[in-house]
């Protein structure tokens, strides 16, 4: 992808990777404060919702955290 | 009146604080944006892959593949993690017990039922929409000058169907202890609801025909008009099984 | 009239009756002492009244209207203390008594002032963190603000002290007590320790009934063992006394401990004068001669053999 192509999606990037990054914080976040989970321990979520984009704090948000 | 609205309240404020909310609202965002922007590209991703001898001729994406994806990741990725979101809607407050205190200050259960649905549906209310604007906003934007017919009444029958299954979730919470009790009830509906669409006469009524039919809407294989009967039952559905599940939940033991 | 009666209740979970005919009246400005062993039947009996449970039969009123299973428009007169009272964890106190006091329908300087007051009075005034990371103690202090919140006519607390360790259940019994003066207060319990400090009423429910009821010393007094502490001069006076023929009866209990004698008559035919008279046949006068009080523990364990 040369420069004026990705100029044309700048639009489309710009708010992606702010909802990517405000999904992937707030989910740390939460793995950090609130150390209960269903399964898996404080790491392997850190990791999970740091590196793996969308599907990570989702998987967090939905089926990994535990009790308040 | 007022136990309904102070509860409404309450559950707004659990699902800003619990981040139900913003992950609904991110997720839809994300697909929001997402939608057109793969359509467009997919045809470029395709081309680098491509080796120098093969010769594939590739169709010019239009704003259908846009709306094609919208409806892909809207029934199936946003529609999952709204039922998972949810899932615990009655379960989390009766396995703790935080909703006996607030019965024993004489909050009426069914305006519970009714405030936790009004919720529900306000959130993917909210979502659906955002993610609807996104996706046509974006459209737009890259395919100028493309009309989709039947767009809106398209995604009205979605948004309906969620209402629908909503409902359903709401009954089976209502109907069994356990979130994962909860999640099976709704998903063995839902396949119910998938295998009898099967069958041709009833496909008119089944409320699934509202979050399937969406694509031949829009390119014009199915008409509006054929869908009448399945909004009317998909309607009449949600609210029997939210009378439902006030009547079950009144006289559930706590 | 009572504040609370309850008339003949059954309730019975499969086969196991739980209650068999409970009839309890909890007359207006008592401290209520609600004892029984653990599975008596007391949670059950509170969830009854406040209709979180449905009875098979019998009749509960709280201020002269009956209370309905699934209803809650009797409760608007009660505050509920749980045993283990489980908030929001995402809300602070402050938050938690204003979702209670909008239930409720106070009005908004109404909810903001007894919030206040109420914090004061159980000590949580300067906790202003996340209810997620209270102790038990605060949670249980935060469950009887919440309780007091609407000035109930009733408040039931169901084993308010059972999970605090000996400060928290103090603190718990002197708010109890503070607010004796403004309602109501059942508390069911089984330590007796408890009771004996700021009940003046007592109820003890055993095998689905009420086997004891009314006012602690009333009970004292009715159930004043025929019981006599009788201390001598010496040893050999209450070895004499201890081996009196007249005190060979299967009905008389005797125990000697060094110079005292400890007598127990178990035939209700028998008083005190029985014992004098054969004290002075033997012309002996002892050095104390004492009436033995009845102690809640043995009120306790005579009723529920």
């Amino acid at each position: 992808m040369d420069w004026s192509m990705m100029k044309e999606y700048l639009p489309f990037l710009v708010p992606l990777v702010i909802a990517q990054l405000a999904l992937a914080v707030t989910a740390l976040i939460h793995v950090l404060r609130h150390p209960h989970y269903r399964f898996g321990n404080k790491v392997m979520w850190a990791l999970m919702v740091m590196f793996i984009q969308f599907v990570g704090p989702i998987l967090y948000f939905t089926i990994g955290r535990g009790e308040e | 009146m007022r136990g309904y609205l102070v509860f409404l309240k309450k559950e707004l404020f659990e699902y800003t604080k619990t981040y139900k909310l913003l992950i609904m609202v991110l997720v839809f965002v994300i697909f929001g944006i997402t939608n057109p922007l793969v359509a467009k590209l997919t045809p470029v991703i395709l081309k680098s892959f491509m080796t120098d001898g093969i010769i594939i001729t590739l169709p010019e994406p239009t704003a259908y593949d846009a709306w094609m994806q919208f409806f892909k990741n809207a029934t199936q990725m946003g529609i999952i993690v709204m039922v998972i979101l949810f899932s615990g809607v009655l379960s989390s407050e009766l396995s703790k017990g935080t909703l006996i205190n607030l019965l024993t200050k004489g909050l009426s259960r069914k305006s519970v039922i009714l405030s936790k649905y009004t919720c529900m549906v306000l959130v993917w209310t909210v979502s659906i929409a955002l993610c609807f604007g996104l996706t046509y906003g974006y459209t737009v934007y890259l395919f100028p000058k493309e009309d989709t017919p039947n767009l809106l009444f398209s995604v009205s029958c979605l948004w309906l169907f969620g209402l629908f299954l909503l409902a359903v979730l709401l009954f089976s919470a209502a109907l069994v202890k356990s979130s994962y009790g909860c999640l099976f009830i709704t998903v063995i509906v839902m396949a119910a609801c998938i295998i009898m669409n099967i069958i041709p006469s009833i496909h008119r009524y089944n409320p699934i025909s509202l979050a399937t039919d969406n694509m031949g809407l829009l390119v014009g294989s199915i008409e509006a008009s054929s869908l009448y009967d399945a909004i009317l039952v998909s309607s009449l559905f949600s609210m029997i099984f939210v009378s439902l599940s006030a009547m079950i939940f009144q006289k559930k033991q706590l | 009239m009572g504040i609370l009666e309850i008339k003949q209740l059954y309730k019975c979970f499969g086969h196991h009756k739980v209650l068999k005919g409970l009839d309890m009246d909890v007359p207006e400005h008592s401290i209520f002492g609600f004892v029984g062993k653990n599975g008596a039947g007391k949670t059950t009996t509170m969830k009854i009244i406040l209709g979180l449970l449905k009875a098979d039969s019998g009749s509960v009123t709280v201020c002269g209207e009956e209370v309905r299973y699934g209803e809650t428009k009797t409760n608007r007169n009660i505050g509920f203390l749980p045993d283990v009272p489980e908030f929001y964890g995402y809300m602070n106190p402050l938050e938690y008594l204003k979702l209670c006091g909008e239930i409720t329908g106070l009005t908004k300087s109404r909810i903001k002032t007894r919030s206040e007051e109420l914090l004061e009075l159980v000590g949580l005034k300067d906790a202003n963190k996340k209810i997620g990371g209270f102790s038990r103690g605060m949670k249980q202090r935060l469950g009887i603000a919440q309780a007091l919140l609407n000035e109930p006519k009733l408040l039931i607390c169901d084993e308010p002290t059972s999970a605090l360790d000996p400060i928290g259940r103090k603190e718990i019994l002197d708010i109890l007590l503070a607010a004796k003066g403004k309602t109501t207060i059942v508390f069911s319990t089984h330590i007796l320790s408890d009771v004996e400090r700021i009940c003046d009423r007592i109820a003890v429910l055993h095998d689905g009934k009420l086997a004891l009821c009314g006012t602690i010393s009333e009970n004292k007094k009715r159930h004043r063992h025929n019981g006599f502490a009788i201390e001598f001069e010496n040893e050999k006076d209450a070895l004499l006394f201890e081996n009196t023929e007249e005190l060979k009866h299967p009905s008389i209990n005797l125990s000697r401990d060094g110079n005292a004698v400890t007598v127990l008559l178990t035939d209700s035919n028998m008083d005190g004068h029985f014992i004098l008279d054969v004290l002075s046949q033997m012309r002996i006068v002892p050095l104390r001669f004492e009436v033995m009080e009845p102690t809640l523990e043995s009120m306790f364990m005579e009723v529920v053999q």
